[in-house]
């Protein structure tokens, strides 16, 4: 009820005043050492509080700072970042692209000077070799450098297109490469997998458009061999213009084999070799006739 | 006094704590920017010269002109492309030495108004000598056309698995067709009351009327086609459309010998000049 009284004789500041006197009154009576003590104590503290406020207003001022350096900085940054992982992500994509070009037979790079471009052949499937041109571009157009087999004509091909039409002179040198490289690949594959065939050595001159070969209708077989020669006249075909095919045996003026070497003539000029020795294989002496067209 | 050096305790630990805050390098906002600043040196010491962003957009230029000069030069142009591949190495010991990769790839582009879209597998065999790549499988689907002779040529080029034959082929099918196309208008346009297209500019066909004999029509059919070795070539003939009492009279049989003569005519004038001759024969374009 004390404290009823209290408060009806003054209210809270009067009930406040008066326990700050107790207290005064309380320290009159401590000792001189404590009383040193607590000071010192007090005047830390005092000292303290004042670090303490000044950091606090550094540390809030530095949230302030990073708080508006991330508004207005970051965003731009991560656009930025943003913005070169697309850019990035196109450069791949179009690296990607622009390698796929070289199934098209024609890729390249542009160049200081003007503009590499690289010529990749096939012949039915099989991915063959590449070659390149280096070309300047300026007037008069010219090669700079290239890996072109020296019996391609490129001179002759240059002499034609090359001023005038670039994607011309190209396609030309391209079809050139591409015809050469199928009749290349037809004599190796005759030589590698089809050797059981063959009753003597396979000649050819390095443009591959003329092949003499003597053959067996059966591989190691005793039967007589043909003699084939394939002349292709057309440097841009894969296939023969000319075929003589003479038969070496005893019976050589026998219809059975005139027919078959009249048989023989038209695979050779309708079917690439390794597709009619492959005929062979299959029937023996007895030819895929369906194979003629 | 306790009160006090709790107090104390309190405001020392609260001002190391404050200490620290400011002392330390970075926020976790900082160090976020500062994890994707490496990764940019990361990623600009692996492009090399094309480090910074503005030297990016330099080379993606560079590779966009690239892609332009191959598009224009081969008159192909690729939209998308991806590859995967699948090692097929055998684990067997007689085999270890052959190294067998099979390659399958996705390809999409156009021919100027050909859409197709490619996928075709490529084996590739590594062993001591050689190195060899072989196109295993090939699937071409196009959008419909109008050229009917496509559909052969596709079918023969998937039988060979032949993607070069297919690409140039293309290049020049569509060349061909571009220039029948260019030059059927042109003729429409020079002579509209004698010329008509039945099927549009586009087809293969073009008819020509005699002004002065309405039964008289000689039709034009230049068709593009395909050899079995990829080469382009056009064929044009000539059809005679004439009533049958003229047929009749025709003595010297000139309708019946009239497409033989077209084709001489073709091998010495060429194209253009023969479908000029052709037209005014017919009396076409003479001022009466």
């Amino acid at each position: 009820m004390e404290w009823a009284n209290d408060k009806s004789k003054g209210g809270v500041l009067a009930h406040l005043e008066r326990l700050e006197t107790q207290t005064n009154r309380s320290r009159k009576n401590l000792d001189p050492q404590t009383e040193t003590a607590e000071s010192a104590l007090e005047a830390k503290i005092h000292k303290l509080r004042c670090l303490r406020d000044k950091l606090r207003a550094e540390v809030k001022e530095r949230q302030a700072r990073v708080k508006a350096s991330t508004a207005s900085v970051e965003p731009d940054q991560t656009l930025e970042v943003n913005e070169q992982e697309a850019v990035e992500g196109k450069q791949e994509n179009m690296k990607a692209i622009l390698q796929a070009y070289r199934f098209t037979g024609l890729s390249g790079k542009l160049t200081s000077r003007g503009v590499c471009v690289c010529i990749s052949t096939a012949f039915e499937g099989n991915l063959l070799g590449s070659y390149f041109v280096d070309l300047v571009i300026q007037k008069p157009l010219r090669i700079h450098h290239h890996s072109i087999p020296v019996f391609i004509p490129l001179e002759e091909i240059s002499a034609k297109y090359l001023q005038t039409n670039i994607q011309h002179f190209l396609f030309c040198l391209c079809e050139h490469l591409n015809a050469y490289a199928g009749r290349k690949y037809q004599a190796d594959q005759l030589q590698s997998d089809f050797a059981g065939f063959l009753a003597g050595p396979l000649r050819r001159n390095s443009l591959c458009n003329l092949l003499s070969f003597t053959y067996k209708v059966e591989p190691h077989g005793q039967s007589f061999p043909f003699c084939a020669r394939l002349l292709y006249k057309d440097l841009t075909t894969t296939l023969p213009t000319d075929v003589t095919i003479t038969y070496q045996g005893t019976d050589a003026l026998s219809t059975s084999w005139e027919e078959q070497r009249v048989c023989h003539e038209n695979l050779f000029l309708t079917k690439p070799l390794h597709q009619v020795f492959t005929s062979f294989t299959r029937k023996g002496e007895k030819l895929d006739m369906s194979l003629v067209s | 006094m306790d009160s006090l050096q709790a107090e104390v305790r309190a405001l020392e630990a609260e001002i190391a704590a404050l200490r620290r805050a400011c002392e330390e390098p970075r926020t976790p906002e900082e160090d976020a920017s500062r994890a994707l600043k490496s990764l940019q040196e990361i990623q600009q010491s692996d492009s090399g010269a094309w480090a910074s962003s503005k030297d990016l957009k330099g080379h993606l230029g560079h590779l966009e002109s690239e892609l332009l000069f191959l598009s224009t030069l081969t008159g192909i142009n690729i939209r998308s492309y991806s590859m995967r591949t699948e090692d097929l190495t055998s684990t067997e010991k007689t085999e270890q030495s052959i190294k067998k990769v099979l390659q399958k790839h996705r390809l999409s582009g156009n021919c100027h108004m050909v859409t197709f879209q490619l996928e075709f597998q490529i084996l590739e065999i590594q062993s001591k000598e050689r190195l060899s790549s072989v196109i295993t499988d090939l699937n071409i689907i196009m959008e419909p056309t109008e050229y009917s002779e496509l559909s052969d040529f596709v079918s023969r080029a998937e039988d060979r698995r032949d993607l070069l034959m297919f690409f140039q082929s293309l290049h020049f099918f569509v060349e061909w067709c571009e220039y029948r196309q260019r030059t059927f208008e042109h003729f429409k346009e020079k002579y509209p009351e004698a010329v008509r297209l039945p099927e549009g500019a586009v087809s293969s066909c073009m008819a020509v009327r005699s002004p002065r004999e309405p039964g008289f029509e000689l039709i034009i059919v230049w068709r593009i086609q395909i050899d079995d070795g990829g080469k382009v070539l056009p064929k044009l003939d000539l059809l005679t459309k004439a009533p049958r009492r003229a047929l009749q009279l025709d003595e010297t049989r000139v309708l019946e010998t009239a497409p033989r003569g077209f084709r001489a005519l073709l091998g010495v004038l060429g194209i253009e000049a023969a479908l000029e001759s052709l037209v005014k024969s017919l009396g076409v374009g003479e001022d009466h």
